[in-house]
C-alpha cells in the first residue's frame, strides 16, 4: 500500500535517477540522434537530414542547407529528462533493486527510448514545417504543419510527463496499480440457494 | 495471487488496461481543450498571469524587487516568462485524467482533483519563486533547476497526490462491504 516509506523511496529514487541522468545524458543523446535520423531519412529522397548530439542539444544539419546557414539546435534535456520521473516511479515499490523489478525498469526504459526517438522526429519535422520561413511553406502543407507541430506540442505539454507514468503503470505493477484493477464498491455476492 | 490466464487474472489485466486507456483518452481530450486558442487566451494566459502576480508578491515580500508584466517577472538583470509547462497546468491535466479514470465516486473525484490542484499550485508557486531567485543569484544553476529538477518535482508531487488519493479510495471500497456486513 502507498505509505510514507514509499514517499521516501520515491525521493531517494529521484535523487539517484538525477545523478544517473546527469552522468549519462550526453551518451544517451548520442544513442537517440542516429535512430531519429534514420526515421527522418526514411521520408526523404534523397536523405539529407543529419542529427548531431554534441551534448545538451540536438543539432539539425541538412545537406541542402545553404553554406553558412545556421543549424537549428534543439534542447535535448527537454526531450529526455522524463527518465528521472520513470526511475523515481519504479522506486515506489518495496525493494526496487530486486531482479525482476530491474528487468521491468529496463523494459520501460527501452520503451521510453523509443518514445524519445519518435518525438525527436516530431520535433525536427515541426522545425522543418514551421520555423524555416519560406522553405517551410514551400515544403509542408497546412495539414502536415499542424500534424508535426501539434504532435510535438502534445509531447511538451502532456506527453513527456504522462509517458513515464503510463510505462510505470504497465511495467511497474505496484500493489496500488493493482488496486485500480478492482471494481469500485462492494462486490455482489451470489445468494445461496436454499 | 493471480494466476496467469485465469479468468480473475485476465479480468484484472483488462481493468488495469482500461484505466490506462481512459487515462490516455482523457489526457488527449484535456490537452486539446487547453491547447485550443480560445481556452488558452481566455483561461490559461490569465491564469498564468495570476501565477506571475502571486509570485511577484512573494518575491517582493522577500525583498527581491521584481516587476510583473502579464506573464513575465522582471528583476534587475534577469527576467522570466511563465509559459505553458511552467504554470502547473500540465501536472493538473495529469491529475485530472488519472482521478477521472480511476474507479471512484464523483464526489470523491471532484474533491481529490480540487485539493490536488490547490496543492500543485502551491508547489508551483514555490517553484517559480525559487527559480527567479536562482536565476538572479545562481544563474549557472538555472537551466538544470528549471528543466530537470523542478519540472520533475512538480510532476512527482502531482502523481504522489493521485497515489495518495487512489489508495484512500481503495481502502474505502474495501471497507464498504465490511461495514455492510457489520450492520
Amino acid at each position: 500500500m502507498f505509505d510514507s516509506r514509499a514517499v521516501i523511496r520515491l525521493l531517494l529514487g529521484f535523487l539517484v535517477a538525477l545523478g544517473v541522468w546527469f552522468l549519462f545524458a550526453p551518451a544517451y543523446e548520442r544513442a537517440v540522434a542516429p535512430a531519429a535520423e534514420f526515421l527522418i531519412r526514411l521520408g526523404e529522397r534523397p536523405g539529407v537530414t543529419r542529427l548531431e548530439a554534441p551534448g545538451g542539444e540536438f543539432l539539425v544539419n541538412r545537406a541542402d542547407f545553404p553554406p553558412g546557414a545556421p543549424h537549428p539546435g534543439l534542447p535535448a534535456p527537454d526531450l529526455h529528462f522524463n527518465f528521472v520521473l520513470l526511475a523515481a516511479f519504479f522506486a515506489l515499490s518495496p525493494r526496487p533493486w530486486r531482479g525482476d523489478r530491474v528487468v521491468r525498469l529496463l523494459l520501460a526504459v527501452f520503451c521510453l527510448y523509443l518514445i524519445h526517438v519518435v518525438f525527436l522526429v516530431f520535433q525536427v519535422q515541426s522545425v522543418y514545417a514551421t520555423s524555416l520561413g519560406a522553405w517551410s511553406g514551400a515544403h509542408y502543407g497546412a495539414m502536415a504543419r499542424n500534424f508535426w507541430a501539434a504532435g510535438f506540442h502534445f509531447y511538451q505539454i502532456a506527453g513527456r510527463f504522462a509517458a513515464p507514468f503510463v510505462l510505470w503503470w504497465l511495467f511497474g505493477r505496484t500493489e496500488l496499480a493493482a488496486s485500480a484493477e478492482r471494481p469500485p464498491g462492494p462486490r455482489r455476492r451470489k445468494k445461496k440457494k436454499t | 495471487m493471480k494466476l496467469r490466464g485465469s479468468p480473475e487474472g485476465s479480468g484484472a489485466r483488462r481493468r488495469s488496461l482500461g484505466f490506462l486507456l481512459r487515462f490516455v483518452i482523457l489526457l488527449v481530450v484535456f490537452y486539446l481543450i487547453v491547447a485550443s486558442h480560445p481556452v488558452n487566451d481566455a483561461v490559461i494566459v490569465p491564469f498564468t498571469g495570476g501565477i506571475a502576480r502571486a509570485s511577484g508578491k512573494v518575491l517582493n515580500a522577500l525583498g527581491e524587487r521584481v516587476n510583473v508584466i502579464g506573464t513575465e517577472i522582471r528583476a534587475s538583470g534577469f527576467g522570466v516568462n511563465i509559459e505553458n509547462g511552467c504554470n502547473g497546468v500540465e501536472t493538473a491535466l495529469l491529475l485530472a485524467a488519472a482521478v477521472l479514470a480511476f474507479p471512484a465516486g464523483w464526489g470523491q473525484r471532484l474533491l481529490g482533483f480540487l485539493l490536488g490542484f490547490l496543492a500543485i499550485q502551491v508547489v508551483n508557486l514555490i517553484r517559480v519563486v525559487s527559480l527567479v531567485w536562482i536565476g538572479r543569484h545562481r544563474p549557472a544553476l538555472f537551466n538544470s533547476s528549471h528543466t530537470v529538477i523542478w519540472q520533475s518535482a512538480v510532476v512527482l508531487f502531482g502523481v504522489l497526490i493521485f497515489l495518495f488519493w487512489a489508495s484512500r479510495q481503495t481502502r474505502r471500497a474495501a471497507a464498504a462491504p465490511e461495514e455492510k456486513a457489520g450492520r
